[in-house]
């Protein structure tokens, strides 16, 4: 299990790593009021994290290699980095 | 701000949009009243506030996967209302009954498309709206995003209204086909996500080819559910949900040819 959390508008940890060809469970934090929209194109991953909340999203199993993700409602700051190894 | 709210609006505004001038122009070819856009735009907005005001409690059903399951049930229920179109569809073009039924299908097609479209914008918009300063770069991004969005969707109603009628329905069809069979493989990459399916490796990378980020990707996406790295289950739900609706489509079509003759002709 891995967690990050949401804080002012940034991933933290932005770029953290799994293993590859595994499937892993991912709970985001959100410690802003805001809403964000967890997304990734290369995790086929979507989904939505309201304001203090937090959210359960399964990843993998992945070849080894980079999966960028970011807040879909504030991608200016909001990005980060999955790395499969 | 402005920009990311454009891209947002748009996207799913282009989805739910594309869905309603195929439907309207099925309508129109079948010389049937229009009376149930209004119908379904109504429950649509009503079931986007319902969805994103429950969105918290919602989120925490089945163990934090409420929201992947909420969203494949509502993509399941669009594409089974698709399968009843499918049905519908050669009856009314046999026959000069009166398409209550499939103006009834219809509404709840878009209303549920709303639904899910609608709750996602209303979360994004309402974010905004606490005291925020950037509301309104974010209200003004949200206007051109719906504007473009329902512009294409218009420029592609007229463009499938002005082919012969017969063309106008082949097209329509085969389109909702496809946005359907989107439905099927986006229903099946939400249940993985909820590892309610099991999840393994992609089994091709057309990324390279049409990135999900470029507009190509972003117009398939919203045609076709497109993904680049699709699983073996998506894909067998893509292509298992398009083959379904086709069969559906075309024995019904074949019962109705086989013992009256097309009213809808050009």
């Amino acid at each position: 299990m891995f967690d990050i959390e949401i804080r002012n508008h940034l991933f933290i940890p932005s770029e953290f790593s799994i293993p590859a060809n595994t499937k892993i469970k991912l709970v985001v934090y959100n410690r802003d009021a805001t809403p964000e929209e967890f997304e990734s194109y290369e995790l086929n991953r979507e989904k939505v994290i309201t304001g203090n909340r937090k959210a359960t999203i399964f990843i993998g199993p992945l070849p080894a290699g980079e999966y960028p993700f970011f807040g879909e409602f504030y991608p200016e700051t909001a990005q980060g980095k999955i790395i499969a190894e | 701000m402005l920009l990311n709210s454009v891209i947002i609006i748009l996207r799913e505004v282009l989805e739910a949009a594309l869905l309603i001038s195929v439907l309207l122009v099925l309508t129109q070819s079948l010389e049937r009243s229009f009376r149930w856009v209004s119908w379904a735009l109504l429950s649509g907005m009503i079931g986007a506030m319902v969805y994103a005001i429950g969105i918290d409690a919602i989120s925490e059903w089945f163990d934090g996967v409420g929201q992947e399951v909420v969203n494949a049930l509502l993509q399941a229920g669009i594409f089974s209302l698709i399968a009843v179109t499918m049905v519908l569809l050669p009856r009314q073009l046999y026959t000069r009954e009166s398409g209550r039924l499939l103006a009834f299908v219809m509404i709840l097609t878009v209303a549920l498309v709303l639904t899910r479209e609608g709750a996602e914008v209303t979360i994004y918009l309402y974010g905004f709206l606490r005291g925020s300063d950037q509301l309104f770069r974010v209200l003004l991004g949200a206007a051109i995003g719906a504007s473009i969005g329902v512009s294409a969707s218009v420029l592609f109603y007229y463009t499938l209204r002005n082919l012969s009628k017969r063309r106008t329905i082949g097209i329509g069809v085969v389109v909702l086909m496809l946005v359907g069979s989107g439905m099927a493989l986006q229903a099946a990459q939400l249940l993985i996500q909820a590892d309610w399916l099991p999840a393994r490796l992609p089994i091709w990378d057309s990324s390279g080819w049409i990135s999900e980020t470029s507009v190509t990707g972003q117009l398939l996406y919203a045609l076709i559910g497109y993904e680049a790295t699709p699983t073996a289950i998506q894909a067998g739900f893509q292509f298992g949900g398009l083959l379904l609706l086709a069969i559906v489509f075309l024995v019904c079509q074949w019962r109705y040819r086989a013992t009256t003759r097309l009213i809808v002709d050009s």
